[in-house]
């Protein structure tokens, strides 16, 4: 386990390490804020917010396919080994990790315009929210401790991701109930359940960024499952 | 670590140099210091570091070429096939002829191609007649793919081949005399990329019947050619491991500035 932080004796290598180690940052500011505006369009039906964040979809794939570019050049100038190589790969899987993320955004968003024209359902819009909020952390956590090699953090965004988990858990039964209450409400509660759903989702992408993370630092791939706190597929409602 | 590639890339693991605690001076130059090293049967190997390392040092003590060197003083122990090859009763030119060396630049006899290969089985009475010795010529020079470009010119100088034609020559009389070992010194540095290309090939073929161990400056090459590398540093042996190891997640931080390309 190595991780080497002193400069290449080629710089322009470190320029380019840099710039597309850059690019991942501010594609990782750019899905945290897509998923703060649709988290903010659904509670506040807010039509125009989300036509924002659908349109801004557009932006994260381009910088996904701008840092595959990168990667891709670095790899074939610079034959990267070691850290410099893992880098590399951990760049190109985080980078499809982000914009798995910024779909799941784009989508939340396009619920959030469909949900507007339907009656509220009880408060699940603010939980929903709160569950968003409690994965843009996990978000942040996850590219924070990419930025500052720190192996340690990755491994609490990797514990943390149950607490998602519980999220769900508590917004599926509720959404359950206001189902079981009113026929009225299945369509609008289909809908916020597949935007937890793809918050859920969300927040397993921050741990397998996580994870890039952990490869990065040490050289290993975590092993063992990761606590897992999601009991809606393995139990009845 | 899943060691499913180590059971891909290295078909044997029989050991077939031992080197233990040894230790090379020159004068009063330390130049190897305590090194332990298990080189493998049908395995290439390759010596990483930067200059002045030791490692082409200790590539000569694996068949004493160090031995013509005034004032050079090897110590510690190295065995092939558990045979300390620096024992009094061990003839260094029976040595070399089981540990075979081609060097940095091709250096082909001033003889005709077929001399080339065939000296070394003559002096070593490997064969008893002609055509004995024409097949040896023929298959050596098969095994170093070069039987289809010289077939027709066997009795032309050697020295009149291209550079990578020479040292595929170089390497055909080096196995002529049937080693266990061959040790490769920077062969491919006077070559181009193509001619480097084939004998990296050639490399690759022939460590289904020898052990090779291969010194070379290029990183890339190590990485193309070898399933274990060692990388020296001023005279120690840093890190041993198997090659995609060392180049994913090298242990030792001088291993990873030098593969890397920092300054360490």
């Amino acid at each position: 386990m190595v991780m080497n932080t002193d400069q290449h004796i080629l710089r322009a290598f470190d320029r380019d390490l840099e710039a597309v180690q850059a690019l991942i940052m501010k594609m990782g500011g750019m899905v945290e804020a897509a998923l703060d505006d649709a988290a903010t369009a659904l509670v506040h039906r807010d039509e125009e917010l989300a036509s924002r964040v659908r349109q801004g979809d557009m932006a994260i794939d381009a910088l996904e396919e701008q840092v595959h570019a990168e990667c891709a050049r670095l790899i074939a100038l610079r034959s990267p080994t070691a850290t410099d190589l893992r880098t590399v790969l951990s760049v190109m899987r985080i980078a499809s990790s982000l914009e798995r993320c910024g779909d799941y955004a784009k989508n939340l968003a396009k619920r959030a315009t469909v949900l507007v024209q339907m009656s509220p359902v009880g408060g699940s819009s603010a939980s929903i929210a709160r569950m968003a909020k409690s994965v843009q952390v996990l978000l942040k956590d996850a590219l924070d401790a990419f930025i500052q090699r720190d192996a340690k953090a990755a491994h609490h965004v990797r514990q943390s991701d149950q607490e998602v988990d519980q999220f769900y858990n508590a917004i599926f039964r509720e959404l359950l109930t206001h189902m079981m209450e009113d026929p009225r409400n299945i369509t609008p509660a289909m809908h916020l359940h597949f935007i937890a759903k793809n918050i859920e989702r969300v927040g397993d992408h921050a741990t397998s960024i996580a994870e890039q993370v952990i490869y990065l630092v040490t050289g290993e791939v975590p092993e063992g499952s990761r606590p897992k706190a999601d009991v809606t597929s393995t139990k009845e409602g | 670590m899943n060691d499913m590639r180590m059971e891909n890339r290295v078909d044997a693991q029989t050991v077939k140099i031992e080197a233990r605690k040894v230790q090379v001076h020159y004068g009063t130059t330390h130049a190897i210091k305590d090194v332990d090293v298990d080189i493998l049967d049908k395995t290439v190997t390759a010596f990483i570091g930067p200059s002045g390392c030791g490692k082409s040092t200790f590539l000569r003590t694996l068949n004493r070429m160090n031995d013509t060197i005034v004032g050079c003083k090897v110590s510690g122990r190295i065995t092939l096939e558990g045979e300390d090859i620096y024992d009094a009763r061990v003839d260094p030119v029976q040595l070399r002829a089981k540990v075979g060396m081609v060097f940095q630049k091709p250096n082909p006899f001033p003889k005709s191609i077929y001399d080339n290969v065939a000296y070394g089985p003559k002096i070593h009475g490997l064969t008893r007649n002609k055509t004995e010795l024409d097949e040896i010529v023929e298959k050596c020079l098969r095994k170093a793919a070069l039987w289809g470009e010289v077939k027709d010119r066997l009795q032309s100088p050697g020295t009149g081949l291209s550079g990578g034609q020479q040292q595929r020559l170089c390497i055909a009389r080096a196995i002529a005399t049937g080693p266990e070992v061959l040790l490769m010194d920077e062969p491919c540095s006077a070559l181009d990329p193509i001619a480097t290309a084939q004998v990296e090939e050639l490399i690759d073929e022939l460590r289904s019947q020898f052990s090779v161990v291969i010194v070379t400056h290029s990183m890339q090459q190590a990485a193309r050619v070898s399933q274990k590398t060692a990388f020296f540093h001023l005279g120690n042996l840093v890190e041993y491991g198997e090659t995609g190891q060392i180049f994913t997640n090298p242990q030792d931080p001088r291993t990873e500035s030098y593969i890397s390309g920092r300054i360490g």
